[in-house]
C-alpha cells in the first residue's frame, strides 16, 4: 500500500535548542501515529571525550521514557533505508555533520565532480529514506550568516550546504527556524 | 525600493528573478562580477532593475573611507537610486544585501569594520524601502 511519508526540515544557531524541539516533534507524531523513533546519529568519534560524548546520548535516549532505536551511520545516507518502514519517524541530527563526513572523510581532491557527487548523496540519501519511512525530521544548522569571502574552502562549504537547504526547504512538508528555544514556522502549518 | 536580504546561498537571486520576471542581463548590475558601486543609475533605461551584492559594495568603500563616510556615501547613493524610481512612473529598483552580521566578532579591525557598517546600512536602506524581504532557503518573509 502506498503510504504518504513527510519531511520536517528544523534549523537554528548553536544551543538554540533546535534538536529538543526537533526530538519533541518526533515524540509527538510518533504519540499520534504509535510509530517507532530512530535516531539517525551522524557524529564519527575522533577522540575519547567525542566517544563518551556519543555514549551519552545514546544511553539518554535509550533510557528515557520515550525508547529511541538509534542507528549509526557516518556517509551514504541512502544505505540505511532497509532499515525503515511506513512506521517509522527518523530523526537526522545533523546536515552539517554529515556534510562534514561526506567532505572530509574520504580525502578526495575537492573538484567540481567530487563536490557535486556529495551534494547528490547527502539529497538523495536523505529522499530514499523519506520515501521508506513514514516521517524524516532533518535538523540543520544555520552558519550562512557571516562572510563567507577569503576563504575557499568555508565558501564551497557554505555553497554545498546552502544548495541542499534550499533543496530540503523545497521538498519540506513543514520547516521551522528555531531562535532562543522558539520554533518559528517558516513553512507548512498554516502558513 | 525592494531590499532583499538573508544568508549566503540562500535563494535571493532566484526568488527576485522569479518574484519580478526579469527576462534580461540588462535589467541587472552585480557586485558578485566587479561592478563598482553606482553612485547614479539616471542612464538605465528600465522599470525593473536589480543592485546585486551590496555587501561588496560597502566592503568596498569600507576599505577607503571611516564608517562615518561610508554611510554618507552610502545614504547619497540611496538618494540617487530613489530618484532615478521616482523620475517614471511603475519604476521598481531592487537591491540585494547579502547578511554577513551574524557571526562570531571578527579578528581582524577591518572585517570589524566592514561588519559595523553593513549593518547600519542595511538599517539605512531598510527605512528608505518600501518593502523588506528576508529571504531563507527560498522562503521569503516580508518584514516591511
Amino acid at each position: 500500500m502506498a503510504h504518504i511519508s513527510s519531511l520536517i526540515f528544523i534549523t537554528g544557531g548553536v544551543r538554540s535548542g533546535k534538536s529538543s524541539f526537533a526530538e519533541r516533534k518526533a515524540i509527538e507524531i510518533a504519540g499520534e501515529t504509535g510509530g517507532r523513533l530512530n535516531y539517525l546519529a551522524t557524529g564519527v568519534a575522533t577522540d575519547a571525550e567525542m566517544k563518551a560524548r556519543i555514549e551519552k546520548h545514546q544511553r539518554d535516549r535509550e533510557s528515557g521514557k520515550y525508547r529511541w532505536n538509534t542507528i549509526e551511520r557516518s556517509v551514504q545516507m541512502g544505505e540505511v533505508t532497509d532499515n525503515f518502514t511506513a512506521q517509522d519517524i527518523i530523526l537526522l541530527d545533523c546536515v552539517t555533520t554529515l556534510l562534514n563526513n561526506e567532505l572530509f572523510l574520504s580525502e578526495t581532491v575537492w573538484d567540481g565532480a567530487f563536490l557535486e557527487k556529495v551534494k547528490e548523496n547527502i539529497i538523495t540519501g536523505i529522499t530514499a529514506i523519506k520515501n521508506q519511512a513514514g516521517t524524516v525530521i532533518v535538523v540543520s544548522n544555520e552558519v550562512l550568516n557571516e562572510p563567507l569571502l577569503g576563504n575557499e574552502l568555508v565558501f564551497t562549504y557554505g555553497r554545498l550546504l546552502g544548495q541542499i537547504h534550499q533543496y530540503l526547504v523545497k521538498e519540506a512538508d513543514q520547516a521551522f527556524l528555531v531562535e532562543a528555544g522558539i520554533p518559528i514556522v517558516m513553512k507548512g502549518v498554516g502558513r | 525600493m525592494h531590499f532583499i536580504t538573508g544568508g549566503a546561498f540562500n535563494g535571493k537571486r532566484a526568488w527576485v528573478k522569479n518574484r519580478y520576471k526579469v527576462q534580461s542581463d540588462d535589467q541587472w548590475l552585480s557586485a558578485y562580477v566587479n561592478n563598482p558601486l553606482p553612485l547614479i543609475i539616471m542612464e538605465i533605461d528600465q522599470d525593473v532593475f536589480i543592485l546585486e551584492g551590496a555587501e561588496l559594495w560597502l566592503r568596498a568603500l569600507t576599505e577607503n573611507y571611516d564608517a562615518d563616510k561610508c554611510r554618507e556615501i552610502w545614504n547619497e547613493c540611496l538618494e540617487n537610486w530613489l530618484t532615478w524610481e521616482k523620475e517614471r512612473q511603475n519604476r521598481q529598483l531592487i537591491v540585494i544585501g547579502t547578511d554577513i552580521t551574524k557571526g562570531i566578532v571578527p579578528m581582524e579591525a577591518e572585517n570589524r569594520l566592514w561588519r559595523d557598517v553593513t549593518g547600519w546600512a542595511y538599517q539605512d536602506i531598510a527605512a528608505k524601502s518600501e518593502k523588506v524581504d528576508v529571504i531563507w532557503y527560498g522562503v521569503h518573509q516580508t518584514i516591511k
